[in-house]
Formats: structure tokens, sequence, C-alpha cells
């Protein structure tokens, strides 16, 4: 039996989801095949959807037309911007969401796509002809054609969970694993790596002496991820706050030998930033204690999910651990915690559209490739999905720059660096951070898929609309003059305001605190510049803050889109697809890495670790004599790079990536 | 672009085309070793070991000599690199290198050989100036400056200044993407209190340019004067030297008459001028306007009163005129004695004249010779970057105390990061390279 589609999409989590509704709205035929249908959406750890940097990763999801944002906001049960005492830039907003009516959201969003089938099964092999994907065989025998692949297949492929000393096949508790489809993309000629990641215990929320938990509100008023949202509309809950003590450190370090981790018996590397209660205790010992939020799993789910003690600990170890707990004294585990280990594909194989070098057609997206979390997997299965579409229309790729997103950071980060633990995205990975606040993603990413041709005629209408109010806002604080007269300066005294030369509405808004709303109402009852308060009184919270932050953050966000636009030169430099960089004065070294990443152009080589200012002259002296698109990009050699910046959250400096010359 | 194809193998005589008893050739690039031992005939010897070989090129032997191969990274070049040494013949010299060229080999643009090592991070940028100082150092207190420099002293201090810089970097991020984690990476206070330091590191090291600078250039010392007060006479003693004419008709010296000599280990160049005076002369009306001119670009001015004359209306109008304090000297002391407590000499007697050499030797140590003790910047592009990183962290330091945001604090941070950065010139556009190295004789 074969059926015939434009795009495959194998699994249905986080990223396969996202790829297979942009695809599908986009015109092509797309079939998502799952193990089970059910498990599409399905969130296979925490309850919760965004945080810092990855709430800015929902929030470019939603203004690109994914489905994230929509399927938390109708989930969400605490929605909390985080870093809120900080810049617009680096905020960013998270929601608890009840577990099962999110995966239902995400189900119902993609039920409304008219060209997306769901195809319940478990796909044995790709189908290759040449270098082309030509489709996929599932294990009973049916095939799905397609002209193009995306493979999304998180944690499953030859997982194997551990606890404590027992292992067992399987991706996710009660799931088993994909045996077959790593062969399948090892004889492609991909390289495979081993990763691990561990999830922490479920308590039975009726065990739980909350009375001593400190409560963790959510946000007074909580604000949806979506452009498309009007209106939350499920109640908002409590997360709890507890901690581990000295008696719960001592219990796990008399354990250690029997923690996969530390016996052997699991070899992967997991994440450094998200480490295991174990791993937390032996690298931080100096700290007596460490956070557990108690999070709920969904409005009236009976479990609750221990966010800070992901563990693979024997369950009797993981009894006395979550005992050890203040309010936890009699509590039960509902389900232990454990480790899955995975097979990962290295993403240096990857082009920047996500698409396995070499081979047409065939995509790869989310924990595949080495990330961890529900958002970059989402990221990189609506960037893939584009892609994929893009492709079976014979349509140039879509790209995102690192200034005009995370998603586009990452990527870049993946595909030229590779990863040797799972990748999370983080503010600091992003060199024009300033440029990319949830605040201005309508802004910045909503006009590409008009570009791109995707039909979301609403969303599309809606960061129109918002785009004009707060142009009009702008203009009108920019317009709206004032001099240090008496009148003046005394209408201003109540606010606070001290007034000595002439000035905008607009460099007002610079000092801090300034509230516009507040000053806006003082105008209204002056009836001083009435554009000014109708163009203020017709935005959103939002979308006021949006004003305010532009206003105030103006000279710096110049500078680095300044910044960003003189490295643009360096990354025109396009790199052939057939470069050979065996060339004389290159160390074996750098060929190699050159050779594992294949950047498509000088700035993406500039950014491979170890280059050196002498590689690249002799790369771009190259490049000028194949006259391609040699245009003398000099500029700058080199930026600070980040990742040189980033500490744990015990605080050492990661010494592995210092100040290191590129660009 | 000015900078060569680093893919090339190079080749350049290292020592002056002159006779002498040994001349330096040296080769570098992938084909170095290979296009050498080819005209050696013989396979390659091991690395860093002195051999004797035979050049020879189509029969005809070349040179009797000795060739040492540096493999590279440990090179000087951090490339394949050979060093002959050939009799110092310029004839054989250039016999070698016409082979080499023949092999393949290119002439080697400029300091190229240490642009290959900068370029390869075998040195750092400010090691490459100190490498061009020190080959251009006519003082030892120049060597010294520009060895101290070449062996990381003020690059140590830069890398000390931006692992300061990094801890405050590295902690105000953990503070951004771990604000939940319930940790406290670094206190306010902390943090403005590194950048104070840093800032403080940068601005002491900046206030050694000018010691730096002074005597890198050297120093330009100005004689000045009422005509016949004996600047011509002085210049003369300084040097040692009939230099000027000196006679007893007033205005002999018309033109500036310039001679170097060392004073507390700075070339100092001293100018004797035309004297000052109201004239019709036009050759000595333009002679005066180059003596002011010369006065207006000196580091120290010497001021010369007859003392036979005294001081006069004329010399208090030329005094308020100057640019900077001058050094006030008291000549012809051997015919009349100066004011109590003014400098007096008799040039021709040599009274008074160690005094004198005591006086400049410690006003240039006060003022102008580095200290041996403290690392030094020395030229032009140092200070820039320096100044950029002070005028950024400045920045980021009003912007600590006005209570922004981490996120914002640190785009200033960064850029002075980058300045320093700049300083060792790990990063650096290739057009500051090429401008940078074309300074080199070719070879070095």
């Amino acid at each position: 039996m074969t059926d015939r589609y434009d795009v495959v999409v194998i699994g249905g989590g986080h990223a396969g989801a996202e790829a297979a509704r942009i695809a599908a709205r986009g015109g092509s035929s797309v079939a998502l095949v799952t193990m089970a249908r059910q498990a599409i959406g399905r969130m296979s750890c925490n309850p919760a959807i965004g945080g810092l940097a990855k709430g800015n990763l929902v929030k470019e999801i939603d203004a690109l037309g994914g489905l994230m944002g929509e399927a938390a906001d109708r989930s969400g049960i605490q929605f909390k911007i985080l870093n809120r005492s900080k810049g617009p830039a680096v905020q960013g907003p998270r929601a608890q969401c009840d577990r099962d009516l999110y995966a239902e959201a995400v189900q119902n969003l993609l039920a409304c796509e008219a060209n997306l089938a769901v195809v319940e099964g478990t796909v044995r092999s790709l189908l290759i002809e040449g270098s082309r994907v030509r489709g996929v065989l599932l294990i009973d025998g049916r095939l799905l054609t397609s002209s193009a692949c995306v493979v999304t297949t998180g944690t499953f492929l030859r997982a194997l969970m551990h606890s404590g000393e027992e292992q067992s096949p399987g991706g996710r508790f009660g799931e088993p694993s994909a045996q077959t489809l790593s062969d399948s993309l090892r004889m492609l000629g991909l390289n495979l790596g081993r990763l691990k990641t561990g999830t922490p215990p479920r308590v039975d929320r009726s065990s739980v002496d909350f009375g001593r938990l400190v409560p963790q509100p959510g946000d007074a008023s909580p604000r949806p991820f979506s452009i498309l949202t009007d209106r939350l509309e499920l109640p908002q809950v409590l997360c709890h706050l507890t901690h581990t003590s000295e008696a719960t450190h001592q219990l796990i370090r008399a354990n250690l030998h029997r923690a996969p981790m530390y016996s052997g018996q699991i070899a992967a590397t997991g994440p450094r930033y998200c480490p295991s209660i174990e791993d937390k205790v032996v690298r931080f010992s100096d700290k007596p204690r460490h956070q557990v939020f108690v999070e709920p799993e969904g409005l009236n789910h009976p479990w609750l999910y221990m966010n800070g003690i992901s563990t693979s600990l024997p369950s009797d170890v993981q009894d006395g651990v979550v005992r050890s707990l203040p309010g936890f004294e009699e509590a039960v585990i509902a389900r232990y915690g454990y480790a899955v280990e995975y097979d990962f594909v290295n993403p240096q194989q990857l082009e920047p559209t996500l698409k396995v070098r070499g081979i047409e057609g065939l995509y790869l997206a989310g924990q595949i490739n080495g990330t961890s979390g529900y958002e970059e997997a989402a990221a990189q299965g609506l960037i893939a999905g584009i892609n994929a579409l893009l492709a079976v229309r014979g349509r140039q790729p879509f790209i995102l720059r690192r200034d005009q997103a995370y998603a586009g950071v990452m990527i870049d980060d993946l595909v030229t660096q590779g990863t040797e633990e799972p990748y999370r995205m983080f503010t600091s990975r992003a060199e024009h951070r300033l440029l990319l606040g949830c605040d201005s993603v309508y802004e910045r990413l909503t006009p590409l898929i008009e570009e791109l041709g995707i039909s979301d005629i609403e969303r599309l209408r809606r960061a129109a609309g918002r785009r004009s109010r707060m142009r009009a806002a702008c203009a009108a604080a920019e317009q709206a003059v004032l001099t240090p007269e008496r009148g003046t300066t005394e209408w201003l005294g109540p606010l606070g305001i001290v007034l000595r030369e002439k000035t905008t509405v607009a460099r007002l808004a610079q000092r801090i605190p300034f509230e516009l709303k507040d000053f806006v109402t003082h105008c209204r009852e002056a009836s001083r510049w009435p554009e000014l308060t109708w163009a203020v009184d017709g935005l959103s919270d939002e979308e006021r803050e949006g004003v305010v932050n532009e206003l105030r953050y103006a000279g710096y966000l110049e500078r680095q889109q300044r910044e960003a636009d003189s490295l643009q030169r360096v990354e025109a430099v396009a790199i052939p697809g057939d470069m050979a960089y065996e060339l004389p004065g290159l160390s074996r070294e750098l060929v190699e890495k050159l050779n594992a990443t294949r950047p498509v152009s000088l700035g993406q080589a500039s950014r491979i670790r170890g280059m050196t200012p002498a590689a690249l002259s002799l790369l771009r002296m190259h490049l000028h004599q194949r006259g391609r698109r040699a245009d003398g990009a000099a500029g700058a050699v080199g930026k600070v790079s980040r990742s040189s910046a980033r500490v744990g959250p015990e605080g050492q400096s990661d010494r592995s990536g210092s100040v290191r010359s590129s660009g | 672009m000015s900078s060569g194809d680093p893919a090339d193998t190079i080749v350049a005589a290292a020592t002056p085309p002159a006779k002498s008893a040994l001349a330096l050739v040296r080769m570098d690039g992938p084909r170095a070793h290979s296009m050498i031992c080819g005209l050696a005939n013989r396979e390659p010897p091991a690395e860093r070991v002195a051999t004797r070989v035979t050049l020879t090129d189509h029969g005809e032997t070349l040179d009797d000599c000795v060739m040492t191969l540096y493999m590279g990274p440990r090179s000087f070049t951090g490339n394949d690199l050979v060093e002959l040494s050939l009799h110092g013949s310029p004839l054989v010299v250039e016999n070698v290198i016409r082979a080499a060229l023949r092999c393949g080999a290119r002439m080697a643009e400029p300091g190229e050989f240490t642009e290959r090592a900068v370029l390869n991070g075998k040195i750092d940028l400010i090691q490459a100036e100190a490498i061009a100082d020190l080959i251009d150092a006519r003082t030892s207190l120049q060597a010294r400056m520009s060895l101290a420099n070449m062996a990381g002293r003020l690059s140590n201090e830069a890398a000390g200044i931006r692992e300061r810089l990094l801890f405050v970097i590295s902690r105000l991020e953990a503070a951004l993407d771990f604000s939940e984690e319930g940790y406290d990476f670094i206190s306010r206070e902390a943090a403005g209190t590194i950048l104070d330091e840093v800032i403080r590191l940068e601005e002491t090291l900046a206030q050694t340019y000018e010691r730096g600078r002074a005597t890198r250039r050297g120093l330009k010392i100005v004689l000045l004067g009422a005509p016949n007060s004996g600047k011509s006479t002085l210049l003369n003693t300084l040097v040692g030297s009939e230099r000027a004419i000196v006679t007893e008709i007033a205005g002999t010296t018309r033109d500036l008459i310039s001679e170097t000599i060392e004073i507390a280990g700075l070339p100092v160049t001293v100018t004797d001028t035309a004297g000052l005076r109201a004239s019709d002369n036009l050759i000595e009306v333009m002679g005066i306007e180059r003596a002011r001119l010369a006065a207006s670009d000196a580091d120290l001015i010497l001021y010369l009163i007859d003392t036979t004359v005294g001081r006069t209306v004329a010399d208090n109008d030329e005094l308020s005129r100057l640019p900077h304090p001058p050094l006030v000297v008291y000549t012809k002391g051997d015919l009349s004695s100066g004011p109590v407590g003014e400098l007096a000499i008799s040039a021709l007697r040599g009274a008074g004249m160690p005094e004198l050499f005591c006086e400049l030797d410690r006003t240039v140590r006060d003022r102008f010779a580095v200290r041996s003790d403290s690392p030094a910047v020395v030229n032009e592009r140092q200070i820039a970057a320096l100044r950029d990183g002070i005028s950024a962290l400045q920045m980021a330091r009003e912007t600590l105390e006005t209570g922004a945001s981490e996120e914002v604090i640190l785009v200033d941070l960064y850029r002075g990061a980058e300045a320093v950065e700049r300083l060792i010139g790990r990063i650096e556009s290739e057009e500051v390279f090429a401008e940078i190295f074309a300074k080199f004789c070719i070879g070095k």
C-alpha cells in the first residue's frame, strides 16, 4: 500500500507538530507519522512552556505562524514573565500548563489543517534514491512517498531508560524506542552520537503538606504568548517552593554508586545546565541546599512535578530524597524519575535550513539535533517545516540571521559548532541580544511569513495593526515637545518630572522611572497632545511596553543594529558547496573542522571555534581568486564570543571558550 | 589587498645587502622545506639542527652554507620555516633568492614573516610592534623598552585586564540567564568595584603613553632666545662638535640646525634657531618664523638669556608666548654672573655645563623616559584602543550606577572587552594589519 504526500514528518512531538502544521498551512500535503496519535504534543518532562530565552523562542514561533504559543495559551494555568525587573530584551514569558490540555490543544490545532493526515505507525527506514529522499517505509509495510521528510524523533532513537540499576528500552515512560531508524540514518553516512537527559519524580498531590511550602504565584495580570489569543480561559493556580537539605545530600552521596551516571552505566553526556540532583550534589558540594519548584501537572491532575530533582537514582533512594524535603515527609511518589539515553545526529552535518547536507529533501529537527527543551525543538521544527515546504515548491530556502531571532542564533550555533551536550537556549548566546526582545517579534518576523506565501491572514492582520498602532504612538511621542516654561514645569510637578531644557515625550521616556500610562492620563486631564493620548489609549499593555522600550533603548538598539549590519559584509561572502578546504597553509585540524561544518559563508566559517585570522584570510583570498562574490568584505576581523562569558549556576567560568577572535 | 597570500612560500634576505661574514636568508611557507632540500639535493634533516649543505641550482654551486629547518607550528611564523646562513656576499644572497624564486617562492612583502607569526597566533600585535621598535632602537633604553614588550609586559597587563572584565561579564550574564536559580552571582557593588579597578588599570596604562611615546620617538629640544644669546655655542657644546657657525654677529643663525644626542636614554634632537627680534631682513624674518614653529612642536624649550644683557622686555614678551614653561638658561656666565638661583653656564669655559646636563637628564628622566618598572604604551594604535576601552567602561560604569539592567551594561562591557582584544591585536581589521606591517623592512 502506498500513500503519496509532499512532506512526511516523523514524530509528533513539539518539533514534529510545528513542522507538520506549517508545511500543511503552506499548501503541501503532509503526513505526520507517530507511534500513537494521543501522544502528539505530549510534554515528556516539565509541564511548562517558555522561560528565559525559551520564552523568546515561543514568541518567535508565534510570530512566524507556529502553534506552540497558542497551545500554551489554551492550556496555561500560571503565567509569569521572568526577569521582569530587567530590560525587555531578556524578559522571558513562561507558562505552567495543564499537561493533558496542552497535548489536546496541539492535537486540536493540527486537526484544523485540511492538508494534514496523522498516520499511526513506526518508521522502519527512510527511502533514499540517489541523494534524494523518496519517502518512508513503516514497520507494518506501508510506504509513504514524499519529496521531503522531516525527522523529529526526539529522544526515541535507540532510547534506553535508566532507573537505578534497571534499564529498559524506551523513549518515554511506557513508550517504545525507535530501534531501526538510527541504522537508516547511519547508512546515509551520518555520524551519530549519544546524549542523556532525565526527568524528576512525580509526587501524588494528596500526600503533600502544602502548609510547609512557599507559595509561588504567577503574574497578577497574566499575558498570553500568542497574538491570536484574546483571553486566557483557564483558572490560574499557584506553584510552590521547597528545598533540599544536608540530609538530602548525605543520602544521595551515600547512594552515588547506584546512580547510572556515576556507576558507569551511562556514558553519554547530560545537560550541564539542567543537571540531575546527584550532579548538583557532587558538583556544587559547597551549596547547603538547592531549590525545588513544585509544579502542578494540571488543573485536576493528581501529580506534582518536582522541578529541580531530576534523577535516575533507584526508587528507594528517590523515596528518601523526596521525603527529606519540607512538606514531603509523607509524600508518595506516583512515578519515579529516570534518565534516558538516546542517539542524536551531530548537527554540523546539516545546512542552516536543517536539511541534511548532501541529501535532498531530508530535514532533521528537535532533540535529534542535540538540543534540549520543547521550545528549542519547536523552533527547529518550524524552520525545518518551512524549508521542506519551500523545497517542495522549488523556492529559495528560509534562514534566519543571528540578529533576527534566537532561532537563528540556535540553528547557526548547532550547524556551525555542533554540540557535545544537550543544547539549551540562553540570551547570552545572542551577540545582538537587545534586538531580539519579545516585544518586537511581530515587527521583526511576521512580515517574513508574508514573503513566504504562507496564508495566515488573521495573524498578519493583527501584526500589521499592532505595528501601525505602535508606530503612531512612537511618532506622537517624538512630536510632543515640552519647553521648560512655568506652565509646563508646574504641570509636570505632580509626576515628579523635572524639566531643564526643551525635550520631547520620546526623550522623557528614556528617564527611569517613567510610566507612559500615567503620563498620558495626566495629559488627557490637561487636554495636552490629543494625538499622543489617542495613540497611547489604543495600545494594549504589551504594545505600550513595546513603545516605551523602543523609545527608551533607541540608542542601544541603533548601535546593535549597526554592529550587526557591519558583520553582514562577511556573511555575504558565500562559500560554494563544492569548496575543497585542503588548501596549502591550512592546518589539518582546521581543514577537519571546516569539512565537518562546511560553512555556507565566510561569516559562518569565522564562527567555527579555533578559526584563526590567518586561516580566515587564506579562505577569503582563495574565494576571491575563485571569483565568486568577492566584494572586499573586510570589516572587523572579530567579536568577543558570547560563549566565553557563560557560567553555570555555580558561577564558575566556562573556560572551554575564552574570548576568541573570529569574524 | 596588501598582505600576501598566506598559502605562498616566501623568501627574503634577513640581513642587509652588504659584504659581511655571514648573510641570513629566510624562507617560509608550505613548500619552504621541499624547495630548499631540492636545492640542497638531500632529504630534510631533523628540525632545529644546524646542518651543513651545499646548495646547487642546475649544476651550478650557489653556496656552501648552514641550513636550519623549523617545523610549523614550532617556528617563529608558525609555518614551516628555513633559515640559511650563507657567506656574506650580496651576490651569493641574490643567487640563492633567485633560485628559490625559480622553485616557485615569491619575494616576501615588508614585514610578512612577522605578520604570519601574528596571524598564526605565535605572537600578538603588541609583540610584533615591539620587534619593529627593537630593530629601530637607537638607544639602549629604547631597546630595553621594546624587549620588555616583546617579552609580553604590556600584553600581560592587557591579559590581566581582560580576565577581570571576563569575570564581571560572565557573572552578569549568569545573573541574566540563571536568575531563577536562586544564586547571587555578583552584587552591583562588587561589579562596580572591579570595573573601577579595571578603569584605573587602563588609565594607569594610558598614562604611560607620554613616556612610551617619548622614549620610542625621542625628544625635541629647541634652543630659543634673543640674537647672540649663545644658542649656537650651546648647541656645539651639547653635541661636542662645531656644528653651528658661531660669530659675534647677532643673527648669524638663520635656518634651523639640528643634531641628535642621547639624554637619559632617549634620543634627543637639539635644534638651534634664529635669534628672536624684530627684523626687516626677509631671510631673518623667515628664520624667526621657523624658530617659533619649531618651539611650538618642541617637547622642551631651552630659553637662553645673555647674562651680560640680562632679561629684557623682549625676553619677557617671548617667554609669555611659549607653549609651555621653558628651562631658562643664563649664558656667558664667564663674563657676568646671572641672577641668584638661576641656571648659569659658560659653554665656552664649561662652567655650569655639568649642572645643565644634570638638569636636562633629570627633566628627561622625570617627564619623558619610560620607567623600567612599568609597562609602556608606545604608539598611537595602542593608546587609541586603550582610550576606546576606557570610554566604553566608563559608560558601563555609569549605566551600572543608574540601576540599568545587566544586558544594557553588558553592551558597553563587551565594547570594553573588544577594545582590549584590539589592543592585543587579536581582532584587528586587515587594513590596520597591512598598515602596521608595511612599516617593517623586508625579511623581518
